[in-house]
């Protein structure tokens, strides 16, 4: 019933924000695409940093690729842009799979560290590409149709966040659960660890790979330096360690509520802006560390107490 | 059926952690059906024989035969699915999971691959726990369960997994008398149901009431096996424990 209701409540959300383009104006839907992409990017980085517990920093490099996907194939190739989508969506599945396989073997700190010198080490594959445009970048067909690239965006987040609802009440999903809360156990008791991890690292990429194509397409310009960008993949994780990490709808939320404040505060305090936001991060971390899904949950039995919990849970 | 008349055969287990041997050149089999005890004194090699036999070690030399056929190259899920269940001295919940989907991880991805159908699997789960009395707390997160809940739940877990082999290391480690009485009472009925078992215990009630034979494991090797009320008559065993445990 509860879930019933839910799904009435996301459904009326997914209708009001895709008629915004009929009663907002050019810069509440260019905002918007921005959040519907970087709220895909935090639902993709869900799977397998959220519910997988592997905290990835290679989904930039995921995103990156599926944006050069789209350019090389209009710029270079002379294809359409769908074609671009699915080679950029290729180019990020096949790398997270060869890439799964050589890293998911790592835990923890070194799952990280070893996904963040992948950034870097694309960035400069790709500058020294002839078809890639090297370091100079790739500029595409201009399209002047910002509804366009609106709904796609909210199309692909749609389906990231409905992917995200079948995993967590799936077999599989469970399977990624348990390899989170216990990898060892999840094994002895017949989950097939590899396997799993790198399906979820795919899925995960491919969610990043199509936001990096229809951004490229929509910014009609990329080069290695801003897609590989390492500040966005951090821009996921805090979105959706903020939403609550291994939540339905935890990052999107938290992609949505961080936007709105970033934005709010860069066009109310300009010079100010980051160091508020810095701020604001700050507090959510210190006072509801498991994001606002885990606080919606609670706080209502909890009251303050609930700040006061989270305090001394985390406390050393 | 298979050829085989024991469920399983180890043959000449060695383990080595670089210069340590854990366990040297241990041979047991069990028959199917059967209840063997697996006795020895801290640090004898127990825990790192049962992980050689369910596959979180790999053997240094030796084979492992699962009803017939070698597992040694198989991965600790394959195991699994084929049939061999194990619960944990140092016990391995999901502390952030209920404990209800606990026990279904098992259901679902235990024998034979684990049953795929999701209500089916939680019923099988939900019929695990309440096998070992946690029927209760279903609801529950696994890290809100107190010391003997989390003994139950790593039971329950195994059982759900519908194995073929029981491999318990220390479940009774920690429980009051009249839990320890409940717990034997479960694993008697476990047997009924066909699961061979292998006991690991320091509890000498539960290895006398419930082991048809007992092997004794000291530094690593195998001194003495037989029936159990032998066994634990023998002044080996008596010597390794007193000698030890003092």
């Amino acid at each position: 019933m509860k879930t019933k209701a839910g799904i009435v409540v996301c459904a009326i959300v997914v209708a009001v924000l895709a008629a915004l383009p009929w009663y907002g104006n050019s810069v509440m839907v260019q905002f918007g695409i921005s959040v519907l992409l970087l709220a895909t990017l935090a639902q993709g980085w869900n799977i397998i940093g959220g519910y997988t517990g592997y905290a990835s920093f290679g989904n930039s490099v995921f995103y990156g690729l599926g944006a050069y996907g789209v350019a090389i194939a209009m710029v270079q190739l002379k294809l359409p842009f769908w074609v671009g989508m699915l080679l950029g969506l290729g180019l990020a599945v096949v790398f997270a799979a060869l890439l799964g396989l050589a890293v998911l073997r790592l835990r923890g700190h070194y799952f990280a560290i070893a996904t963040l010198g992948l950034a870097f080490i694309m960035t400069a594959i790709v500058s020294n590409l002839e078809i890639a445009g090297r370091n100079i970048g790739l500029v595409l067909p201009l399209l002047k149709s910002d509804l366009l690239f609106y709904e796609l965006a909210l199309a692909l987040l749609v389906l990231a966040t409905l992917t995200v609802f079948w995993l967590s009440r799936s077999r599989f999903g469970l399977g990624l659960i348990a390899i989170r809360e216990n990898e060892e156990g999840a094994a002895v008791m017949g989950v097939n660890t590899t396997l799993y991890k790198v399906l979820a690292f795919m899925l995960s990429a491919a969610f990043s790979g199509l936001a990096g194509g229809i951004y490229a397409y929509y910014i009609t310009f990329i080069d290695p330096v801003g897609v590989f960008d390492v500040a966005l993949n951090v821009k996921m994780i805090i979105m959706a360690v903020f939403g609550g990490p291994g939540s339905v709808l935890g990052p999107v939320v938290g992609a949505f509520v961080l936007s709105t404040i970033s934005e709010v505060l860069a066009t109310k305090v300009t010079s100010f802006a980051s160091m508020f936001f810095g701020v604001v991060i700050v507090i959510a971390v210190v006072f509801m560390p498991r994001g606002l899904a885990d606080f919606a949950e609670r706080f209502r039995r909890l009251r303050l107490r609930y700040f006061a919990e989270n305090v001394r849970a985390h406390r050393l | 059926m298979s050829a085989s008349p024991n469920i399983l055969d180890v043959r000449n287990a060695t383990k080595r952690f670089h210069g340590l041997v854990a366990v040297r050149d241990v041979s047991f089999h069990l028959g199917r059906g059967e209840i063997l005890g697996l006795i020895g004194p801290n640090g004898a090699g127990k825990t790192t024989l049962v992980g050689m036999v369910n596959g979180t070690l790999a053997p240094t030399s030796g084979d492992i035969l699962f009803d017939g056929a070698s597992v040694r190259s198989l991965p600790a899920f394959r195991r699994a699915h084929l049939g061999i269940g194990r619960t944990f001295q140092v016990m391995k919940p999901f502390p952030g999971m209920s404990v209800l989907e606990n026990a279904s991880i098992g259901a679902l991805f235990g024998a034979k691959g684990g049953e795929r159908n999701l209500r089916k699997a939680r019923e099988q789960a939900r019929e695990s726990l309440q096998f070992v009395g946690l029927g209760r707390r279903i609801g529950q997160r696994a890290d809100a369960l107190g010391g003997p809940d989390r003994k139950r739940l790593e039971l329950a877990k195994a059982l759900a997994m519908q194995p073929r082999l029981l491999l318990l290391d220390e479940v009774m480690a920690g429980l009051n008398h009249v839990e320890i009485e409940e717990v034997i009472e479960d694993i008697r009925k476990v047997r009924e149901r066909g699961i061979s078992i292998l006991v690991i215990e320091h509890v000498m009630k539960a290895i006398t009431s419930l082991a048809d034979r007992t092997f004794v494991l000291h530094h690593g090797e195998k001194i003495v096996e037989g029936p159990t009320d032998e066994v634990l008559r023998d002044p080996r065993v008596v010597e390794a424990y007193l000698g030890k445990k003092r």
